[in-house]
């Protein structure tokens, strides 16, 4: 967590108020005010969340309040009505346009916020406390096939990122179908008009389309681009919201034990009971699986076990005497829980996020195999999905996006073993 | 401890009502399609829309209270009675009856050989700590649980079944019968075993995977104790001290992942599997459901993993505190 006061200066405005004053003349004002750390990134959070805030309360109420009742009416007499549509927000009068990124969709709004929290709750620290950095940077540095993973991660973030920005969604060309990758070849009569170079009846791929296309004709790669945002997009919100549920029950029980205890994980015992992946299934089937859907169903259904984890952690570090000292000097509930027990069950935390990561992914994958994600995503798991029925004709489509899947997984797994080994020495190596 | 049995008795019976009443809301509160689809055909071909629904809601007494609603859909669940397949055109239970021997065909085998493989590679690479063998057995397991199992399913079926030729892209579902009747001679025969090789071999990845670094993990804790540093200075032989001090009581923790995470591992892993190899089970059976919006038999097909998570659950925990009787009974 952010560190914003700086010790060094604070004790130096005492000493020098000491040496001036005969008596320890402490202007305890003052200490207060620099404890409250309003310092530039402190600011700087609380300008841009406001930001946010309006932004999204503007969005909120385009879409759901104003012009609602139009919308209702001409819902009511529309016999369009009737299409069944995957369902994403409830139609109000359409989202509000911004100058420069115009409308802004439900998951870019949970994106952008997962990456602020990224940047001002991880970067940022990260670069204030540069002796910690190094420090655990040293130590997850011996773990070489977790400083490869992180380093491909880095990679597909980035690429994921930006890439997308600038360039057009894999588009449907029934006439470039079956292009085969650059390095492979197939038999002439498969693709209906080849682009590569055609010698002794076979079709080459060519660098127009690098790992080929489907049976639309969809470039598989531009696709693997896309996907990778819609992977980290899922990952990285989908474990945001579990975390920020887990470890808000999980410390409230723990904190408060009793019946707040007693109600909250007999609750997270029936949800852990139900397998997660069939909950899912579920719950896609009858609300329709967009992205979006998608993700909260994720964030909101998945986080019983780091609840547990979180519990059982912090009723350890209730017991210790910086607790005891805390509530001696007047510290209330939330700020008990957010500034003593967060932070010492923080390790835990980062551990169990990294590990659950590669469990969304793959989810995900898996539902929008399954057909239940949202046809024109081109998501990792949905490209795999259209190669499925041409695996003797076009090898090439649903393998090579299943590589960057499987890649992404492995690499996050690695990375959250290491992280427990750099960051968790109470759990020794193991599972 | 029977005050204890009884009360995870009691708790298995009400997580299942809670589970059911759950499932009752969310039906309860989305739309139903095949109605919708009703209003539509009405009002293309000019009738009432409104008129259609209202009709095809009482006929499915969907214009009852909610509580009679409810204590309907209760009553039939717990009598097995889950409603008809409009897709199959038979009862959910009787789609459910034939479709899970498919699974069970491959599925149980599966879990029997990963248990056996999982421990083993565990236990040798606990004892062999940070040799070359385990970091090997530790890659493996890492590529067991990172593969997506549907992907590599697809590979193996690409390489044994486009490229090499070896086995069917289809799966024959005759294969394991006589005359249409299911027949333990025709289940072994080689002609059914053949395309039950992949499905089981993807299916194991992931479980002797967990399994192994499972066991490793619980059987580490016993490695650097003092009764095994006992049986090695009196001598006793490696494989001695491997099967009977360190398996023995790391076995009960291990018991517990079985019924916990494998049976989960297994359920989803054979989902997915049954889909890409087309084998009839639960799983292709459930996809069928989604894909022609069958929603009673969706439930039915999810009902089955979840009701087997709940008891599995109850099991372990019982089996727990019969096995271990340093447990505190009133611990999570």
């Amino acid at each position: 967590m952010s560190v914003d006061t700086d010790p060094t200066t604070q004790s130096a405005n005492v000493r020098k108020d000491a040496d001036s004053v005969t008596f320890e003349d402490v202007n305890w004002d003052e200490i207060d005010g620099t404890a409250r750390g309003f310092t530039r990134t402190r600011i700087a959070w609380y300008a841009i969340m406001g930001t946010y805030l309006l932004a999204l309360l503007n969005d909120l109420f385009n879409r759901f309040a104003e012009g609602a009742y139009q919308r209702t009416v001409a819902f009511i007499t529309d016999t369009s009505r009737y299409q069944v549509e995957t369902p994403g927000f409830i139609p109000g009068a359409g989202p509000a346009e911004y100058p420069l990124v115009g409308e802004i969709g439900g998951v870019t709004w949970l994106w952008s916020l997962t990456l602020l929290v990224g940047v001002f709750y991880v970067a940022i620290p990260l670069y204030q406390n540069q002796r910690m950095t190094a420090y655990y940077w040293r130590e997850f540095k011996k773990n070489k096939a977790a400083v490869i993973s992180l380093i491909y991660l880095a990679i597909i973030f980035a690429i994921g990122l930006t890439v997308p920005r600038f360039m057009d969604p894999p588009e449907v060309e029934p006439v470039l179908a079956y292009q085969p990758p650059v390095w492979g070849s197939v038999r002439e009569t498969v693709p209906i008009q080849c682009v590569g170079p055609v010698s002794g009846g076979e079709c080459h791929g060519s660098w127009a389309h690098p790992f080929g296309t489907t049976h639309q004709g969809k470039d598989i790669l531009i696709s693997i681009v896309y996907g990778m945002e819609i992977s980290m997009q899922v990952g990285l919100i989908g474990m945001f919201l579990t975390i920020l549920i887990a470890t808000t029950v999980g410390l409230t029980a723990a904190y408060f034990g009793g019946y707040v205890d007693e109600i909250l994980f007999r609750y997270v015992d029936i949800q852990i009971t139900f397998p997660t992946f069939f909950l899912y299934l579920l719950v896609v089937y009858l609300v329709g699986g967009s992205l979006f859907v998608m993700i909260i169903i994720f964030g909101v259904l998945g986080w019983g076990g780091i609840a547990r984890i979180v519990r059982s952690e912090a009723l350890q570090r209730r017991e210790e005497e910086y607790i005891m000292a805390a509530k001696n000097a007047g510290a209330g509930g939330l700020w008990t829980m957010r500034r003593h027990l967060l932070p010492n069950v923080s390790n835990s935390v980062i551990t169990a996020a990294t590990l659950v990561i590669p469990g969304l992914i793959l989810a995900e994958a898996a539902l929008a195999f399954l057909g239940l994600g949202d046809p024109r995503l081109p998501s990792w798991g949905e490209t795999i999905a259209d190669g499925r029925s041409d695996l003797d004709r076009a090898w090439w489509i649903s393998t090579i996006p299943g590589v960057f899947l499987f890649m992404t997984i492995l690499a996050f797994n690695f990375l959250g073993d290491a992280l427990r080994d750099a960051l968790d020495p109470r759990q020794g190596g193991g599972e | 401890m029977k005050w204890y049995i009884f009360k995870r008795l009691l708790w298995a019976g009400v997580a299942t009502m809670v589970v059911l009443t759950i499932t009752f809301v969310l039906m309860y509160l989305t739309p139903d399609t095949r109605i919708m689809e009703l209003e539509f055909q009405a009002a293309q071909s000019g009738t009432d829309p409104e008129q259609a629904r209202q009709a095809a809601e009482t006929a499915r007494g969907m214009d009852q209270a909610f509580h009679i609603q409810y204590i309907d859909f209760m009553q039939n669940m717990l009598s097995f009675n889950w409603g008809w397949s409009d897709s199959r055109s038979e009862p959910v239970i009787d789609a459910l009856a034939s479709a899970i021997p498919y699974s069970m065909m491959y599925g149980v085998p599966a879990v029997i050989i990963s248990t056996i493989i999982g421990i083993v590679i565990g236990l040798y690479s606990a004892v062999n700590q940070y040799t070359r063998g385990d970091y090997v057995a530790t890659f493996v397991a890492f590529f067991g649980i990172s593969i997506p199992n549907f992907w590599f399913a697809i590979i193996l079926l690409v390489i044994f079944g486009t490229w090499l030729g070896w086995v069917d892209l289809l799966f024959d579902t005759q294969a394991s019968k006589i005359d249409g009747e299911w027949a333990l001679r025709a289940i072994v025969s080689w002609e059914n075993v053949k395309q039950l090789i992949l499905p089981m071999f993807v299916l194991m990845t992931a479980s002797v995977a967990s399994m192994m670094r499972y066991t490793r993990a619980e059987a580490l804790e016993y490695v650097e104790s003092d009764f095994i540093k006992t049986a090695k200075a009196k001598g006793v032989s490696e494989r001695t001290i491997v099967a009977k001090h360190i398996f023995r009581p790391a076995s009960i923790p291990i018991a517990t992942i079985l019924v916990g995470d494998i049976l989960g591992i297994v359920f989803v892993g054979s989902y997915l599997i049954e889909v890409v190899f087309g084998i009839p089970g639960l799983g292709y059976l459930s996809f069928d459901a989604i894909m022609s919006q069958d929603t009673a038999l969706v439930f039915g097909t999810v009902f089955v993993p979840v009701f087997v998570a709940i008891i599995g659950n109850l099991a372990q925990d019982i089996a727990y505190v019969i096995l271990d009787p340093r447990i505190k009974y009133g611990d999570r």
